[in-house]
């Protein structure tokens, strides 16, 4: 099969042939139909989080299931899934106490011992997150994906496979945003919008959407944004100050920068509650000026929207199709597998909300 | 010679060990692989030199900025 390979950090990916095992008891071989190109991806592209090389990233994609090992009752050949990095083991501490997202057992990949998921003339290549969606073919474990309902179209299925649950479910879950209370996005890519149109279904009353380009605050505007903020040009701090009189309930940062993680929390009024949802590089430490805290300000992280995704994405998928949720925005650009390196450097500049592959 | 501690960045579970005690390695080469959040998180020889102590196993949970090896230069 043909794939997206990262060979060295901060060069193109290398469209190359590939081969991938056949599924153990409990995986399934899925055949993509569109993946999202995340910005996540670029942080590990960049080496701003260090990973096993050569990979093939992607990790945000929709399909069909090929195949599907021999243990494996959930889903049979033909199933439309969503597949999801937030692969659950199940019976672990997280997992039983419904902290799905935060499962850290190894047992969703292969051991050490095994032969590896994907290789190209017997040298392994790692599979990236336990994912790798930037090929033509995925094995995954089945506690990585979730059935859908056929109606729902890939390239939208796939934003749900990370964007929309990471900024959706940082607002439902991790937050818990009530009706009526006051929210700032900061950054509005992909995640940060996912994150407004989640406070907008959730019954904010003031969004705030903070951004740098002024095309990405009027499609927050369209997803549900009652302020825009150009925080190049005006003072962000104070004008969210100013616009919820003293501070927001709720901020987001949808960036991954110590700046905006701090301003995040700046930008709280008192009991109010920051939510890291970036990817803050490896090393950074963030500083937080001591005596907010007495005024009980509080700041978390948020990992893939503390997801249940085999909950949550089917009823994401009942939003989008119900008009709530807006995904056909989110798509800038639909794209081959040959253009991966395109989307990836249009998401360096940022003007773009989301180019998603299809495959053939 | 110069003893040179290698720290782990992250929090994680060590899943492989790529050098053993003795080992000669260079620069950048990858001495174990950590998973953190699903990641497979490579920790690397921050010079040249010889593997001289390795201070963890595969399945050991590894803190941020715990010595997990030492390379002797």
């Amino acid at each position: 099969m043909k794939a997206a390979v990262l060979r060295e950090q901060n060069k193109p990916l290398e469209i190359e042939e590939v081969q991938i095992s056949k599924p153990g008891p409990r995986e399934v071989m899925v055949r993509p139909v569109a993946a999202g190109v995340c910005h996540s991806d670029l942080h590990f592209m960049d080496g701003s989080y260090p990973y096993m090389l050569p990979t093939i990233l992607g990790h945000e994609s929709a399909g069909i299931v090929e195949e599907v090992g021999s243990d494996v009752t959930y889903v049979k050949k033909g199933d439309h899934v969503i597949t999801c990095l937030s692969a659950f083991c199940g019976h672990c501490n997280k997992c039983l106490t419904g902290h799905l997202s935060l499962c850290q057992s190894p047992e969703v990949s292969r051991t050490a011992d095994e032969q590896p998921r994907l290789h190209q003339n017997n040298q392994p290549i790692h599979q990236f997150l336990n994912l790798s969606s930037f090929a033509e073919l995925m094995l995954i474990h089945e506690h990585a994906l979730v059935k859908i309902r056929e109606d729902m179209p890939f390239d939208r299925a796939a934003l749900i496979g990370c964007s929309t649950t990471t900024g959706v479910g940082a607002v439902f879950h991790t937050a818990g945003v009530e009706p009526g209370s006051s929210v700032a996005v900061i950054g509005c890519g992909g995640v940060g919008l996912a994150a407004i149109n989640g406070a907008a279904i959730a019954g904010a009353g003031q969004i705030i959407a903070v951004d740098m380009v002024d095309s990405k605050l009027e499609l927050a505007k369209a997803l549900g944004a009652t302020h825009t903020i150009n925080a190049g040009k005006s003072d962000a701090i104070g004008e969210v100050m100013e616009i919820t009189r003293g501070g927001c309930d709720y901020t987001f940062e949808a960036i991954g920068l110590k700046a905006t993680a701090e301003q995040a929390f700046k930008m709280l009024g008192s009991g109010g509650t920051a939510t890291i949802i970036g990817m803050i590089p490896v090393g950074t430490m963030i500083e937080l000026h001591g005596v907010d805290f007495l005024a009980e300000k509080k700041i978390q992280g948020s990992n893939m929207g503390s997801n249940r995704f085999r909950v949550d994405m089917p009823r994401f998928i009942d939003f989008y199709l119900s008009g709530k949720l807006h995904l056909d925005e989110m798509i800038s650009k639909r794209i081959k597998l040959a253009d991966v390196n395109d989307a990836l450097n249009a998401l360096k500049t940022g003007e773009d909300a989301r180019h998603v592959i299809m495959f053939d | 010679m110069s003893r040179v501690e290698i720290e782990s960045e992250v929090t994680g579970n060590v899943w492989k060990i790529e050098v053993k005690i003795g080992d000669k390695v260079e620069t950048e080469d990858v001495l174990m692989i950590l998973e953190s959040m699903k990641m497979e998180i490579p920790v690397e020889a921050a010079c040249a030199g010889t593997v001289v102590e390795l201070l963890v196993k595969e399945e050991d949970v590894v803190e941020e900025d715990q010595v997990v090896a030492i390379i002797e230069t």
